[in-house]
């Protein structure tokens, strides 16, 4: 028998073989990148030098968000040697389990990494690799274990910087940091496991500015994990840089100043500086200490308490409380009016009590009157005009034209819509359009007297705090405002492009100066409805708003601006539960520009009837 | 004078080049993976390079003398030979352990590994026996009594233990299948003993390496693919399991296959190669069946070190270690490498991959010269296997033919097993990559089987053996 072909078979295995591993080959070292990564997570380690977070300034230059030094305890199984956990555990004020247990977690924790090819944890846990035991341990704590670490082989400790909050105020401005998730390091590879993101606030939305830019150093590092050389001879390498400093428009003073008004209140202020947009205050209270959500420990510790809290310290209430504004409401409705013609400066309506309640005075003969009086019919009649123009013959088609056209004008006060302020999750608010009532109606099945409550800031109406203070700022600059935002420059650089654009409303300035006029004479005349506002040298001008609460007591409003031939700043001031808005909301106002203007208050019974006063829906928390 | 001329005319200088490249190119990647910077000259002789650089004078010292002697002594001495290597394998296992074998006779690093060269004496005497037997081959003695050539040594390299030189050893079947000596007698023995049944040559008996590795190769595929769902890419709602997906593969390759031949092939060739065909797809489906069958009803642990070796699990700083290691070096050359002395994962300094000098040679050869340096280097391989197959096929005497079939498939096994084991395709049994890992044994083994070959193949003319 000839076996000769058998040497076909023979060569067809050894090509075969070839060009199988040639694939491979090609797959592993050029296509996938898989094993390169591995190998860098092997002998090229990155040692990224995370720099200090940019500090923030207020508008006066006081540091009021800065780095302070912490401590992680960190270990190396592979260093320890014959662990005495008891008297381990006692230096670390820990039980044995307790200790016992950080090991186990360690390895099944920070010992694992995420496997973006099987979706698993995988398991990655060296004994020569070093892993935080505890972490971010102050320096109180950590010396009084250091003295003694010399007799715990495999422990040491390494410095770690967090945030600091010199001022327990604006937590709801300023935000907190928490580690990143896992869908953040996947997004964004600047972030690491273990590493901190700006979570809400001005952490979060100024995240890229403050968080600087980390230092890498690439070393080869050994199977023991020790430094060989520098990679490249350090050619790659690059320094931590710390992120320029971020100066806030922010006025600490009158922030704090602001929450202790606010304290045992629920409610916000906001005020802005109409000329340039700067938020000088926004205080949401109740409110907490910042430094309460420094770290790990601290978050885990304080978070849900503060969470369940009834009162929602959590909740920035300027950005994302929806309330109806109220008689505030009117001074846009008269803007609008004029500047659509359907009335002038000297229109008068009668004060007709039939058509909705209205409180006792005389009929208002012109705009200012209207507005010093907050006269409910009389707005009824200007916002029918605007709204029935009488342009259709069909009323419902009349109405719908009216209503849109009237929609348009509040979205150039910045209203229904998201302000565009420099902290994530503000709501819109809510300002109708014809869709909206289609919804609710059908089409054409409504008109002016189905939606009149809007007229006077009820019914569907919603504005944010923050809306309200950008309406004083815009009357204050007589039709413009630069939107709302609290960092005022980035390092060298001013705020950011979208706040140093100027945008203007649909309202001829001209139309401002009677409106104006009845703000004066609400606070400072005779049957206006902001006297406790009053003040002797400065001419404030503002518009008080009791907004009705099916819930419970009413709301209390007060927007204004001050002085008045030059303003210098805008405030809203809203109290919930507070009753009529000349009551609570205008002396807080008051205060607060007093404070900013000559920053001392020269009526103290003023300032101390605030202070103690504890509104009946501020609920105590059981001890 | 004239014998020198005869030999430098009738040298095959195609697979003498090539094999000198590799010589040099394993050395130059031993000076760099072990290299030094406090002594970077190739001759200091603390540094494995040094050393490395002895053994490679005295494996060329050797072929000089093997080029000088006749070739004949080979066919002559062949069983003095194969008994020398014997006793020395039963001496080293009264040697001191290193690294838990018995692998090792003299002191440190100067001593010699038997088992390198019971291969050479190995396949010296397998050569001299089957090429003395009659024409009449396929009985079960001549069968057997091949087997025992290997059996020996293989069970004493067993005892050391060596798993990795075992291996290496059973590449003879590959030898004794061109050769026409398989196991067929021995199972036509067992098949005939049945009443009734009268074969004359099975299929599978005669071709039985070949289908035996088919067959690993498929109960891999089966296996890699057991945890997968397959997705046909035109029809999207049917979903099939990955082992089934095996017998598809495998179905729609041979109806390809048949109608090839229902086109091209002659009538004969035709009802023979449908019936191969068939039988194979029922084989080949049968098996992969069964693989899928079996491995699901393994218990969890057996599973788990099954899945462990496969990759389909990941363990990497456990069991995995190594392997992991390895393939992370290899992986991150990229196309063009990171150069030259540059191997950041597998230098001997860093220690990442363990023996990255001796067994993981590859490593570092292919973290510095990427995949530009693996392409070479598998090309490189693939001509002086094929050549030595040409070299073989032109021989007139059959124990130069068989000689030169054993020194190719020896270094077949060691490539495809060494590099398989760098790329995650082969388990991880320490065997060298010949010509390149570090160390004086299996240098001067493999040395002295290729300038062997060159000489036997240089006199090839000279007489009808």
């Amino acid at each position: 028998m000839n076996f000769d072909a058998r040497r076909y078979v023979i060569v067809a295995f050894i090509i075969l073989v070839g060009i199988i591993y040639t694939f491979r080959l090609f797959y592993m070292q050029v296509v996938d990148d898989t094993w390169t990564l591995r190998a860098q997570e092997i002998a090229e380690k990155r040692k990224e030098i995370i720099p200090p977070r940019g500090i923030i300034f207020d508008r006066n230059g006081k540091k009021i968000v800065s780095n302070r030094t912490y401590y992680n305890l960190m270990m190396c199984e592979d260093k320890i040697k014959h662990l005495d956990t008891a008297s381990f555990a006692k230096l670390i004020g820990w039980t044995r389990e307790e200790v016992r247990q950080r090991f186990k977690d360690i390895v099944k924790g920070e010992g694992t990494y995420y496997n973006k090819n099987s979706g698993k944890r995988t398991s990655n846990y060296q004994k020569i690799r070093k892993y935080p035991f505890i972490k971010e341990l102050t320096l109180e704590e950590i010396s009084t274990i250091v003295p003694h670490l010399k007799n715990f082989p495999g422990f040491f400790e390494q410095v770690t910087s967090m945030r600091n909050y010199p001022y327990a105020n604006g937590a709801n401005i300023l935000g907190y940091l928490s580690e990143v998730t896992r869908e953040e390091i996947e997004q964004d590879n600047f972030y690491k496991p273990g590493n901190n993101i700006g979570r809400s606030g001005i952490e979060r939305f100024y995240e890229k500015e403050l968080r600087g830019i980390k230092g890498i150093k690439y070393v080869v590092t050994s199977a023991l994990n020790n430094a060989i050389e520098s990679y490249a001879d350090g050619k790659y390498d690059t320094t931590a840089r710390q992120a320029p400093p971020l100066k806030m428009g922010m006025d600490m003073l009158i922030q704090a100043y602001g929450e202790k008004l606010m304290q045992n209140k629920k409610g916000c202020i906001v005020a802005i500086e109409p000329s340039t947009g700067e938020i000088l205050s926004m205080v949401s209270a109740p409110s907490f200490d910042p430094n309460l959500l420094v770290g790990k420990r601290n978050i885990s510790l304080n978070y849900p308490k503060l969470a369940l809290d009834p009162n929602m310290p959590l909740f920035p209430r300027p950005l994302q409380a929806e309330y109806p504004p109220g008689s505030i409401f009117k001074l846009i409705q008269s803007l609008i009016g004029m500047q659509e013609g359907v009335i002038d400066e000297n229109s008068g309506f009668a004060c007709d009590k039939s058509v909705v309640g209205c409180h006792n005075h005389s009929s208002a003969r012109n705009i200012p009157e209207a507005v010093q009086y907050s006269c409910n019919p009389y707005f009824y009649a200007v916002v029918r005009r605007i709204i029935q123009q009488n342009k259709k013959g069909n009323l419902y088609a009349d109405a719908e034209l009216g209503l849109n056209k009237w929609h348009k004008y509040m979205a150039s006060f910045g209203l229904g819509q998201e302000l565009g302020v420099d902290v994530s999750g503000q709501r819109p608010g809510l300002i109708p359009d014809s869709k909206y009532y289609d919804k609710w109606y059908g089409h054409h099945q409504w008109a002016f007297s189905t939606i009149r409550s809007i007229s006077i800031g009820q019914g569907e109406v919603k504005l944010t705090p923050i809306q309200m203070a950008n309406i004083a700022a815009i009357i204050a600059n007589k039709g413009w405002f630069y939107t709302p935002h609290f960092v005022k420059s980035i390092g060298y650089d001013g705020a950011l492009s979208q706040f140093r654009k100027k945008h203007y409303t649909k309202v001829n300035s001209k139309h401002f100066n009677p409106v104006i006029e009845g703000m004066r004479r609400v606070v400072n005349e005779n049957g206006g409805t902001a006297r406790m506002a009053r003040m002797d040298d400065i001419i404030i001008c503002g518009k008080t708003g009791t907004v009705q609460n099916p819930h419970g007591e009413d709301h209390s409003v007060f927007i204004a601006f001050a002085p008045m031939n030059k303003p210098k700043i805008a405030i809203a001031v809203f109290v919930e539960n507070a009753g009529f808005g000349g009551t609570w909301a205008a002396p807080i106002a008051s205060l607060m520009i007093e404070k900013y203007l000559k920053r001392k208050i020269k009526d103290k019974a003023k300032e101390q009837r605030i202070f103690e006063a504890r509104l009946s829906n501020y609920k105590v928390a059981a001890e | 004078m004239r014998k020198d001329e005869t030999l430098i005319s009738h040298l095959d200088w195609p697979l003498f080049i090539a094999f000198m490249t590799m010589l040099l190119m394993g050395f130059a990647t031993v000076y760099s993976v072990a290299y030094n910077p406090e002594h970077p000259n190739i001759y200091s002789f603390d540094e494995k390079y040094g050393k490395q650089l002895i053994w490679l004078g005295v494996s060329l010292f050797l072929g000089l003398v093997v080029f000088l002697i006749d070739s004949d002594i080979y066919r002559k001495f062949a069983f003095p030979i194969y008994l020398f290597t014997l006793v020395l394998l039963v001496v080293v296992l009264f040697m001191p352990a290193i690294n838990g074998a018995h692998a090792w006779i003299g002191i440190g690093s100067m001593g010699i590994q038997p088992a390198e060269f019971a291969k050479i004496s190995s396949a010296l005497l397998l050569a001299k026996y089957i090429s003395e037997l009659s024409v009449k081959q396929q009985t079960t003695r001549n069968v057997l009594g091949a087997a025992m050539i290997l059996l020996v040594p293989m069970a004493l390299i067993l005892l050391q233990p060596d798993a990795g030189t075992f291996v290496v050893f059973t590449s003879f079947l590959f030898v004794m299948y061109r050769e026409g000596l398989t196991f067929d007698p021995i199972i036509l023995g067992v098949v005939n003993s049945f009443p009734g049944v009268r074969f004359k040559e099975t299929w599978v008996g005669s071709h039985f390496i070949p289908i035996m590795f088919v067959a690993i190769f498929l109960s891999v595929v089966t296996l890699l693919l057991s945890n997968v769902t397959i997705t046909l890419p035109f029809i999207s709602d049917i979903k099939i399991p990955g082992s089934m997906g095996v017998i598809l593969t495998l179905l729609i390759l041979a109806i390809i296959a048949l109608v090839f031949i229902r086109r091209f092939g002659t009538k004969r060739d035709r009802s023979r190669a449908t019936i191969i065909i068939v039988l194979g797809l029922l084989l080949g489906g049968g098996l992969s069946f069964g693989v899928g069958a079996g491995f699901s009803s393994l218990a969890p642990h057996q599973k788990d070190r099954i899945e462990l070796f496969l990759g389909l699990k990941e363990d990497p700083n456990g069991k995995d270690y190594n392997r992991n290691r390895a393939m992370a070096a290899v992986g991150s050359g990229g196309l063009i490498g990171k150069g030259y002395n540059k191997a950041s994962v597998s230098s001997v300094e860093s220690n990442h991959v363990p023996e990255s000098e001796t067994d993981f040679i590859f490593c570092p050869f292919a973290e510095e010269w990427g995949f530009i340096g693996t392409l070479v280097l598998i090309i490189l391989y693939m001509f002086m296997l094929i050549r030595i197959v040409v070299i073989a096929e032109r021989q007139r005497a059959g124990f130069n033919r068989i000689y030169a079939y054993c020194v190719a498939m020896i270094l077949f096994y060691h490539f495809a097993i060494n590099i398989g084991m760098n790329i995650g395709f082969a388990p991880v049994i320490g065997i060298p990559l010949p010509f390149f890992s570090y160390g004086g044994s299996s240098m001067m083994s493999f040395s002295m089987m290729m300038f062997i070959l060159l000489k036997l193949d240089s006199q090839r003319k000279d007489v009808l053996r």
